[in-house]
């Protein structure tokens, strides 16, 4: 990156601070906060505001994508800065991600922070993609969008650029919710059953569907065909659970379970393992061997340690019996010299 | 007592040689019994989702598996009483694995109460308290270090099956770690064969060719030896070949010494731990609970708890090696008070620590703190009862214990639950520990006095009674 600086450069430092809103039927006033929402949005937004703390890994994209629009111009280095929305946090990240599993209006707006509202002859666009989006409500320092999301095609990245004396831009990205599956690989046994759960966390699908990977094609698990093999149970509505009983080395592999909100469907992945008993039978019998063979060692360290010291205490004894007699025969002569005294 | 008392064995215990292989296997044994629930609570979730059961279900097994470890320890002092520590542990080395492999092919969740709860937690039993026993055995001088060395097991241990185990189920899936940990816990087995017999019955032998050898007068050399050995020697296994008929309460006391809870110094030490243990495991269980909640992520968490075992590895041998010096030792319950008490404050200033580095200090000091606890605990009754008291003390204060240690954290949990915050779990932690720390402070001082006492008095009776002996001596040779 040719990053040259000079003295007389200016270093533009603009602050963008991201906000949103929900409206229910009325038009949006572009200033109106959080406040104005009724209790289940605000339940809403408060989830939506948690969910907007998680890194993404869209850090990468929000640099490239303002290094690509900044290619063109003149300027030489930006930084740009968050406020509000990402406390402690600055640097890069220009994006956000919202989560959407039923048809709502929403409210993009980017705000420029007040330090620099001194800043004249700045021209906003919203984008989605190639499509410009129009209708822009404009205020002192605040340029948003409303858009109706009833299905599926609504959703996406909505881009927000802002041309100044340099352009950057922040996106939106809407999405429906993801479901997570299990990255290790769930171990079973054959003849033994597996349990497989996927949970959306939040929202609450409207059907979920588990699919098995032949080859490259999933395909659906029906389990009133197959009764004795696919138990599928909804435990909860927002967990599933699938078993699989009676497995077998076939049925290794991929499995998805798919939830379907309104605005669209996400899955989740998960794998299966299935191992003959053999394979932990091996690390078994060489553990017991190992026991075995250290308490025979220990076993047979002490015998032969005993007979050394029989063998020494043997003679200590014989030793002794010799010092002994010596000793009675002194004895002897020292009671009858003292009887004989007395 | 000074390390000059003799001991009550009736025999000079080693102090080394033979002693440090079993306090090698002792590690071994005390590390699995205290850590293998700890370490089991890796697979509650797998389990959970198989058997379509709550949390609170399946912490039973876990609950059950320590009830029976600590409950289990009358029944493994009468069968130490009766047939040593090393059968005792073998046979308990093997029913821990044998618990285990059954577990493996288990079906309900009721069959993993009984396997993994019963057996296992029997078998773990079985192991526990011989091998705290046997190091009284084979160490006087330096008990303190070899009790510290032992109890070092747990944390190592924790260290190892810990992440042991999440190797095990992320290869294996549950079934085949429980087959894989019943052949690991076969190794207690290795730990019991290094726990080779010692007692007087050996010892005896060389004492009474040694008075031989010294030759005093002939014929009465061998048959003071005799009269002198037979009252001194306590094993029980000779009493019953002697005396035949003996009434029933001498026969049970004969295997479970119920004459003390005559004792004042065992009764001090029962009363003072039981209310210990209250407060003892609940921050442990809550600490990485505590650190979540107040927004700190789960890895760091989870090394808070390791910083806590590194700590506690280190100060176990460290509390052993000062408790055996010449300055602590005859003042040993002093010491252990102070560390509960030191225990205590520690969870008292919990709350006021802010942030993760805050915790980390916390952990740190709790880790030293937790670890001068753990060394000294059998060290101090050993010291109190006596070494050939100390099979039957053990059983009678774990099985009283047993329901504190079961208590503390759901009263903990019960206590964060009705006020939503968890600074009342450790005040209430704190506050017992700090009050036991503090009657055993007092209460020690006042046996220690007693025990001077009453040591002067037997002085004096023997000197008149020496004096009585002389004369008696002397009239027999002028005959």
């Amino acid at each position: 990156m040719p990053a040259a600086f000079s003295g007389n450069r200016l270093r533009l430092l603009l602050c963008l601070s991201l906000s949103f809103s929900l409206s229910g039927g009325s038009p949006a006033d572009p200033t109106m906060t959080t406040q104005d929402v009724n209790k289940s949005q605000a339940n809403f937004l408060t989830k939506m505001q948690a969910g907007l703390n998680e890194s993404s890994p869209e850090h990468m994209m929000a640099t490239q994508t303002v290094n690509q629009q900044t290619q063109g111009s003149p300027s030489d280095h930006l930084t740009l800065g968050h406020n509000i929305s990402r406390p402690g946090v600055s640097g890069t990240s220009v994006e956000k991600n919202i989560t959407l599993d039923r048809g709502t209006r929403i409210e993009l707006s980017c705000r420029l922070d007040n330090k620099y509202s001194h800043l004249k002859s700045l021209q906003v666009t919203w984008k989605r993609g190639n499509e410009t989006v129009r209708h822009i409500n404009k205020t002192e320092t605040s340029w948003s969008i409303q858009l109706r999301i009833s299905d599926n095609s609504k959703l996406g990245s909505y881009s927000c650029t802002v041309k100044g004396e340099e352009e950057i831009s922040a996106i939106f990205h809407l999405q429906v919710p993801k479901i997570e599956g299990k990255e290790k690989p769930i171990v079973s046994y054959e003849g033994d059953t597996a349990v497989m759960i996927c949970k959306s966390f939040g929202y609450t699908p409207i059907a979920w569907t588990w699919y098995m990977t032949n080859g490259s094609e999933q395909i659906a698990i029906n389990d009133t065909l197959l009764a004795n093999k696919y138990v599928i149970h909804r435990i909860s509505a927002n967990v599933t659970h699938m078993k699989i009983l009676k497995l077998t080395k076939e049925d290794n592999g991929v499995y998805w379970c798919e939830a379907a909100f309104e605005l669209g469907k996400s899955k989740g992945k998960l794998k299966l393992k299935v191992l003959s008993f053999m394979v932990p039978l091996k690390p078994f019998l060489a553990i017991v061997a190992e026991v075995v063979i250290l308490v025979t060692i220990i076993f047979l360290y002490e015998m032969y340690s005993k007979k050394k010291e029989k063998s020494a205490e043997a003679e200590k004894e014989f030793d002794q019996i010799e010092q002994l007699k010596s000793e009675e025969s002194n004895g002897l002569e020292n009671s009858s010299a003292r009887h004989r005294k007395i | 007592m000074s390390p000059s008392v003799p001991s009550d064995l009736g025999y000079v215990p080693p102090d080394g040689g033979w002693g440090w292989a079993v306090v090698f296997g002792a590690s071994i044994s005390v590390g699995f019994a205290y850590t293998f629930p700890k370490a089991f609570t890796i697979y509650f979730k797998e389990l959970q989702a198989v058997y379509s059961i709550s949390y609170s279900q399946i912490a039973w097994i876990t609950s059950i598996m320590c009830a029976t470890t600590y409950g289990g320890g009358p029944i493994s002092s009468i069968l130490v009483n009766r047939y040593g520590s090393r059968p005792v542990v073998i046979f308990g080395g093997l029913l821990c694995g044998i618990g285990m492999v059954s577990a493996a092919f288990c079906t309900s969740i009721l069959q993993l109460y009984i396997c993994v709860g019963f057996i296992t937690g029997f078998g773990l039993a079985l192991n526990l308290q011989p091998s705290v026993i046997i190091i009284g055995k084979y160490f006087l001088k330096r008990r303190p270090i070899a009790n510290g060395l032992a109890m070092a097991g747990s944390p190592v241990m924790l260290c190892t099956l810990a992440p042991l185990n999440q190797f095990l189920f992320d290869n294996f899936g549950w079934r085949g770690s429980f087959l894989i940990l019943g052949a690991i816990l076969l190794n207690c087995c290795v730990a019991g064969a290094l726990f080779r017999p010692i007692g007087p019955a050996t010892a005896s032998v060389k004492t009474q060719m040694a008075e031989e050898g010294k030759g005093a007068l002939k014929e009465e050399v061998t048959e003071d030896a005799m009269e002198m050995s037979s009252p001194t020697n306590v094993p029980m296994e000779n009493k019953t070949e002697e005396e035949g008929g003996k009434d029933c309460c001498e026969k049970i006391n004969q295997y479970l010494d119920f004459s003390l809870f005559k004792h004042r110094g065992f009764l001090i030490y029962l009363i003072g731990n039981v209310l210990m243990f209250l407060g003892f495991f609940a921050p442990i269980v809550f600490l990485a609970p505590y650190a979540k909640h107040i927004g700190i992520d789960e890895y760091s968490a989870a090394f808070l708890l390791s910083i806590l075992a590194i700590v506690d590895m280190i100060a176990r041998p460290t509390t052993g090696i000062i408790a055996n010096s010449k300055w602590v030792r005859p003042r040993i319950q002093y010491f252990f008070s102070f560390s509960i008490a030191f225990n205590g404050t520690c969870h008292l200033l919990c709350p006021l620590a802010s942030g993760y580095t805050g915790l980390v200090v916390y952990s740190i000091f709790f880790g030293l703190a937790f670890g001068m606890v753990c060394a000294m605990l059998f060290e101090t009754l050993m010291d109190l009862v006596g070494a050939a008291r100390f099979t039957s003390a053990v059983g009678l204060v774990t099985i009283a214990e047993c329901c504190t240690i079961l208590l503390g954290p759901p009263i903990g949990g019960t206590l964060i639950d009705t006020f939503g915050d968890y600074k009342y779990m450790f005040i209430k932690c704190g506050a017992v520990m700090v009050l036991a720390g503090t009657f055993l402070f007092i209460m020690n001082y006042y046996n220690y006095r007693m025990l001077a006492k009453e040591e002067k008095e037997r002085k004096d009776h023997a000197g008149v009674g020496t004096r009585q002996g002389e004369m008696q001596y002397s009239s027999k040779t002028f005959n």
